[in-house]
């Protein structure tokens, strides 16, 4: 076949003049690529670069306000990203694997009968012989045991992967994966990719969309860098990732967590613990979690808790902020600090903020919830303490006037951390940070709430799934298989 | 392929349909309201002048009694309206309080209310408005309460259906651990986004009293005589329908155009929403 399965050309999307704010800004600038059958393109990028809206382009999804044009050819179909012309290519042409699977999956089927279904309206298969399949791809990403659990009773980096076989169930010719591996430990990665990868010996095109550059290595390939919505670098995987030619994909591949300079915390005085938590245990139906498993933290200490995928990381630190119950083992907080010191800070930062507020009233309701008036725990001056924040996280006063869905991942991320940092918490609960974000804002990021951490002396329980970034930005790292071995885990 | 891919396509903008649905409804009320100043009076009666044609005198000619049947269509869509946007609006902010009551208490409170709702469910509206209706007849506050009875369910249940899943999220997680109480989030996380569907929900509530009041009228328990409203016309005219077939397709006509423009008008504002 010599036609491309994907072809763009000159796509540009900028926003329609007519709504407020920015006026025709342009989100992603003259993107032209192809993709042949059998073939793989990976996208890399920063954060916000345009990579999703490219995607959401091809699929003919894009929201109203943007606008597009250039052209876009699937199949040898000349769609131009309209929906009308795009959606009857979907399932079988063209197919999508969401960012969000958590809010893709029904919550009212087992995982096997979703994929199953995948397999039988987007395939056509017969029934007995599409369950066989689901049965099969869910046992190849590690997933047999949750072929009959539902949506609650999972983790969700395991909804992440039973999107992922409905994906691949459904055997598109084109199939357009954004961030499939977010959130994942690296043995589920792998096994990610290689169901990925398995489908481009019968022709499937694969394009890629991931801020992980060992996704990318390991996807081989082709890669495409994009950065501020142009693509500044495109070639052979091998060539880009080891012979980097631009200079923002040399910085890029230099931020990588492995090549982090550990961060230097000063050496942990004697401080008070905040939070101690003793023989806690959990299980889901008949599968333990973890049991009787004791921690504590102290004031300006980062604690990082690493474990694979749907081991009880998140579930733990909810334990830890009373927001899901324990069935055993108790957590107490010794301080005097109010209960609004114990914060949390989310994987998916849109998740934390109100739509309909922008973002500078969401950091003022809660400054002025707290500290109005002449409160006697006010800090000097809360508005100088907002602008010191913003300076020292690199955020421009632009952006308070924009809603939570108008900035990108990485100044989401950053804003949720400077609204609690202006509450002078006690202990911050950090679920997979910065999961969402590339490398570079990754870094930035991380190295933003270690410099909270130590200088407003708040305790910081740090879940990740990147072994680096847990080992290079907190003063001990923890297995969550060790914790509950060990049974105390105290620094000695 | 090449042919057609050098050229920048704009992407055309979403299709805008003409929306007849808000012109209409503002016709019919202006008619309404109009009626008041400008028509004759709708109680007169003339019965050396029944049953006439359209004409000059008589725009669109006299009932059975020789009454205008332009200052009565303008006094039924007047009393029709009234009810119906009074009732319908009771109805959303009862069924709004109990839904957000029900979502946010859980528990034993959410259990006797969603019993409350399904027990109002199980009777057929029609018959919870004639019961109420039937305790005064001809009262207008009687027909409020029967159709806000009937009404509110299913405010309830959308909101209480809604607002659980919203209360559940990491929105609200978030805002409850930053210290918010039950106003804000109500404000800012959970209300905001069911605007859409409530909107929409009161449209249709709006079309049902409309249609309730006119087949109770039409039953003859509604409103009495001598005021003009949409079922008690239709019941009026209709020993007549063979001498004066306009009598009876007035009142049809203008209950079929108010209810499908209500319909259009929310449906277009929905679009434009979203």
């Amino acid at each position: 076949m010599s036609a491309p399965l994907l072809q763009v050309d000159d796509l540009r999307i900028h926003l329609a003049s007519a709504s407020p704010g920015s006026h025709g800004r342009a989100l992603l600038e003259a993107c032209s690529f192809s993709l042949l059958a059998g073939e793989r393109l990976t996208l890399v990028g920063e954060s916000g670069a345009g990579k999703s809206l490219l995607a959401q382009a091809i699929m003919g999804t894009l929201p109203p306000a943007l606008q597009a044009s250039g052209s876009i050819a699937i199949d040898g179909v000349a769609t131009h990203g309209q929906r009308e012309r795009t959606q009857p290519l979907w399932g079988r042409t063209v197919m999508m694997l969401p960012q969000e699977p958590g809010t893709a999956l029904n919550p009212l089927m087992q995982m096997h009968s979703q994929v199953a279904e995948a397999g039988r309206y987007a395939r056509g298969l017969q029934w007995q012989h599409a369950r066989q399949d689901a049965a099969q791809q869910l046992q190849s990403l590690g997933l047999g045991a949750a072929a009959r659990l539902y949506l609650h009773q999972i983790s969700g980096g395991m909804a992440q992967r039973v999107g992922v076989a409905c994906a691949s169930a459904a055997g598109a010719r084109l199939l357009i994966a954004d961030e499939p591996t977010k959130g994942l430990d690296p043995e589920a990665c792998a096994q990610v990719a290689a169901l990925l990868m398995a489908a481009q010996t019968q022709g499937q095109g694969l394009l890629t969309i991931t801020h992980d550059l060992e996704l990318a290595a390991h996807l081989g390939g082709r890669i495409a860098v994009l950065r501020h919505g142009c693509i500044v670098e495109q070639g052979p995987a091998t060539e880009v990732l080891q012979a980097p030619r631009h200079p923002y994909t040399r910085e890029l591949m230099a931020a990588r967590p492995q090549h982090w300079q550990p961060y230097p915390f000063a050496a942990a005085a004697s401080s008070a613990p905040v939070l101690e938590a003793h023989g806690l245990t959990k299980r889901y139906g008949a599968r333990t979690l973890f049991e009787n498993l004791d921690l504590t933290l102290h004031a300006g200490e980062v604690v990082a808790i690493s474990g694979p995928s749907g081991c009880g990381k998140t579930t733990l630190g909810n334990m830890l902020l009373g927001l899901s119950p324990a069935d055993a083992g108790s957590v107490r907080r010794p301080g005097p600090a109010a209960p609004w010191k114990y914060q949390k800070l989310y994987q998916d930062p849109p998740a934390a903020f109100s739509p309909f507020r922008t973002l500078g009233q969401a950091l003022d309701d809660a400054r002025h919830l707290h500290y109005s008036g002449s409160s006697p725990r006010a800090p000097q001056s809360p508005e100088s303490g907002q602008a010191k924040w913003m300076q020292a996280f690199g955020l421009s006063d632009a952006l308070l006037a924009r809603k939570p869905h108008e900035v990108s991942g990485g100044e989401l991320q950053r804003f949720a951390l400077l609204r609690l940092m202006q509450l002078q918490p006690a202990f911050i609960f950090a679920d997979e940070p910065t999961s969402r974000l590339d490398p570079i804002t990754q870094r930035d990021t991380m190295r933003v709430i270690c410099d909270s951490a130590a200088q407003q002396g708040c305790a910081v329980l740090l879940v990740s799934h990147d072994a680096h970034l847990a080992r290079h930005s907190s003063h001990r790292h923890v297995q969550m298989a060790d914790l509950t071995m060990q049974g105390a885990a105290t620094p000695a | 392929m090449s042919t057609m891919t050098h050229m920048a396509t704009p992407l055309p903008a979403a299709r805008h349909s003409w929306n007849w649905g808000a012109p209409v409804l503002i016709a019919v009320l202006l008619l309404g309201l109009l009626s008041v100043w400008l028509g004759q009076n709708p109680a007169h009666q003339n019965l050396s002048n029944t049953l006439a044609a359209p004409g000059p005198a008589h725009w669109l000619g006299t009932d059975h009694l020789g009454r205008d049947l332009m200052a009565r269509l303008g006094e039924a869509i007047r009393v029709s309206l009234w009810l119906a946007l009074g009732s319908a609006f009771l109805a959303v902010t009862l069924g709004t309080l109990l839904g957000l009551c029900a979502a946010w208490r859980r528990g034993l409170t959410d259990r006797l209310l969603c019993l409350c709702a399904d027990g109002v469910a199980a009777i057929p509206g029609l018959l919870w408005v004639l019961l109420v209706a039937a305790l005064a007849p001809g009262q207008k506050w009687a027909l409020y309460s029967g159709l806000v009875l009937t009404a509110w369910v299913e405010f309830f249940r959308l909101v209480r259906s809604q607002a659980l899943a919203t209360l559940a999220g990491d929105g609200v997680q978030a805002g409850r651990l930053l210290g918010f109480g039950a106003p804000y989030l109500l404000r800012w996380y959970v209300l905001p986004p069911m605007v859409g569907d409530l909107l929409r929900l009161w449209s249709y509530a709006i079309a049902n009293a409309v249609l309730a009041v006119a087949a109770l009228g039409f039953v003859g328990v509604g409103l009495r005589p001598p005021t003009a409203e949409l079922g008690l016309m239709m019941t009026e005219a209709l020993p007549y329908y063979d001498a004066a077939p306009w009598l009876l397709a007035a009142p049809v006509v203008v209950l079929v155009l108010v209810v499908s423009a209500l319909q259009s008008a929310t449906r277009q504002a929905l679009k434009d929403s979203v």
